[in-house]
């Protein structure tokens, strides 16, 4: 049972807070249900093609090669490549979660991967576009110049929030869900 | 359907027909690894959608608007960071109902503060590169972002006004 809840802690979670909802308003619940529904199905709508281009990337692409684009010696041309992977994604951040595993598997330096994912999360291209268009050029700028700044900086200091044994930990998560 | 489905649809399908041109075994091989990864992964995602839904059922854009209007200072900053850090939104709502909220005279800063959370910081997010990766490295790239919020605020009140 205690094994159950931890495994599944964000569910019940979730589960709990529907109640609480219920309580409060039965339309909360509802729109609730009606919410996670739909945006269950638009990821079932995009995510499978994301699977299967992690699964050719896992076969095709040799550990080595990762190794020596993003690996720990990768350097500057490293994060250029992990930019230019976020940046021209598509897809929610979810979908970018299992890519950065597989990278992480195949021997990616942690901050690199790091790095992608912060430029999925908020600076892909065509949700760039998208911004310009409805925030206006500067602003959209303004915003994404300062947050590319303060992505690099971040990932590059962030070795030094992590141990060897940390990261060792988390390439095995990434072997174990990506097998 | 949106542009992106489409273009990933378009690009996994010719990449499969490459990859079964050059070697049909190790397609089938790389096919089953996708698949085993899915199947291993929506488990971990479908309670997580399940909070998304929560959240936007109770975090509206109205709700939002309502916090962040005219004049509402310093707790306008806050609540921005809060609101933005704590929910998730697709940036095809997020992006307009920024818009929006400028229009209904909020301020540049605050709106950015409110963008930036809303796009890299959150629970949703949380919950699922602890899960992935480690709690550390949640919690590093969540509060890195959130600080990147309040910088992005501070450059824009710089730049903007």
């Amino acid at each position: 049972m205690m094994r159950f809840m931890k495994g599944n802690k964000f569910l019940i979670f979730g589960l709990f807070l529907l109640l609480v909802l219920s309580v409060i308003d039965m339309n909360y619940t509802y729109r609730a249900l009606d919410n996670t529904w739909n945006s269950l199905l638009s990821m079932l709508i995009i995510v499978p093609p994301i699977f299967i281009l992690i699964g050719l990337f896992d076969v095709w692409v040799p550990r080595e090669t990762i190794i020596h684009l993003l690996g720990e010696e990768s350097g500057m041309k490293g994060m250029a490549l992990a930019f230019f992977l976020g940046a021209f994604s598509a897809g929610p951040t979810i979908a970018a979660f299992p890519l950065a595993m597989v990278m992480l598997k195949k021997g990616a330096k942690y901050s690199n991967v790091l790095f992608f994912l912060m430029v999925w999360s908020s600076l892909k291209l065509p949700i760039v576009f998208f911004q310009i268009t409805t925030l206006g050029f500067k602003f959209s700028m303004i915003i994404n110049i300062t947050m590319l700044i303060i992505f690099i900086i971040t990932a590059l200091i962030s070795p030094l929030f992590f141990t060897k044994d940390e990261l060792k930990v988390m390439e095995q998560k990434a072997e174990q869900y990506t097998k | 359907m949106s542009i992106e489905t489409i273009v990933i649809y378009g690009l996994a399908f010719i990449l499969v027909i490459i990859s079964v041109i050059k070697d049909p075994l190790k397609t089938k091989k790389g096919l089953i690894k996708g698949v085993k990864s899915f199947v291993k992964l929506i488990p971990v995602l479908v309670p997580l959608f399940l909070l998304i839904g929560i959240l936007l059922a109770v975090v509206t854009p109205t709700f939002i608007s309502s916090l962040l209007g005219e004049e509402s200072g310093l707790l306008g900053y806050i609540f921005g960071l809060s609101i933005g850090s704590i929910t998730f939104m697709p940036p095809f709502v997020a992006y307009p109902l920024g818009a929006e909220l400028l229009e209904h005279g909020a301020a540049y800063p605050q709106v950015a503060g409110f963008l930036v959370a809303v796009m890299s910081v959150g629970l949703v997010y949380y919950a699922a590169e602890s899960t992935f990766f480690s709690k550390k490295s949640a919690i590093y790239r969540n509060a890195v972002s959130l600080i990147g919020a309040v910088v992005v605020i501070m450059v824009v009140m710089v730049v903007f006004t």
